[in-house]
């Protein structure tokens, strides 16, 4: 395991409302999470740290060159562009069910959460 | 043990330019998904060319420079780099397979 320091995780508060949005926003695009929920975890920690430090909960799942630009564009600020048109989210939080990485579930607990980034932080 | 070391801005050329075998390069960010996917499959890949092929891996939130100069948009991206020019990438958490078909071609 590496020795270094891990990266942030987000405040309970920032990670709540963004598991909230994920749980309605899958309810209501009718998509699923990954079957491997750990993945729908990092991706939550991802958007609750961009949306505490960014204001908004810009996709973790690419590299900008200027993060407020491009938050202020709001392009990629979840639920992205290609997301609502498309149905199409490479960060795989929100999944279509023919995805062969859907799962069942449109829930997930800060617990499920925080078990899978506190190892990471 | 990691197979795959973390390179940054700072040694990039001499880490993966100037290498005499190809490098594949996972660059990659703390809290994206599929990253943490394809990164065991990375893993797997390190020691399966050993040798043959180093690995490394580019934190993309530590190290902007490399990641802007490469134009890395969407992550995980996947490069391979041969006697210090860019060959090909791959976007995206991919299946073990896929990504050594698309290796073996520079090997």
């Amino acid at each position: 395991m590496t020795l270094e320091t891990g990266p942030q995780q987000a405040s309970e508060k920032s990670l709540e409302a963004m598991r909230q949005f994920s749980e309605t926003y899958a309810q209501r695009t009718g998509t699923y999470f990954c079957a491997d929920l750990s993945i729908t975890a990092v991706v939550i920690e991802g958007l609750a740290k961009h949306k505490e430090e960014l204001g908004s909960p810009l996709c973790p799942c690419r590299h900008y060159e200027d993060k407020e630009a491009e938050v202020k564009s709001a392009f990629w600020n979840c639920p992205c562009v290609p997301m609502r048109e498309r149905k199409e989210c490479h960060c795989m939080l929100f999944l279509t069910p023919d995805n062969d990485f859907a799962g069942d579930k449109q829930e997930i607990s800060i617990d499920e959460i925080r078990g899978t980034t506190n190892q990471y932080a | 043990m990691s197979a795959a070391a973390q390179v940054t801005d700072a040694s990039f050329d001499k880490d993966v330019l100037e290498s005499e075998i190809p490098v594949l390069v996972d660059f990659w960010a703390p809290w994206c998904g599929p990253c943490r996917m394809v990164a065991p499959v990375v893993e797997e890949i390190a020691q399966q060319y050993d040798g043959q092929l180093k690995v490394v891996k580019v934190n993309t939130d530590e190290n902007p420079a490399v990641a802007s100069k490469y134009g890395i948009r969407s992550i995980p991206t996947l490069m391979i780099f041969k006697g210090g020019q860019r060959v090909d990438m791959v976007v995206g958490a991919v299946p073990k397979t896929t990504l050594a078909q698309t290796l073996e071609k520079y090997l």
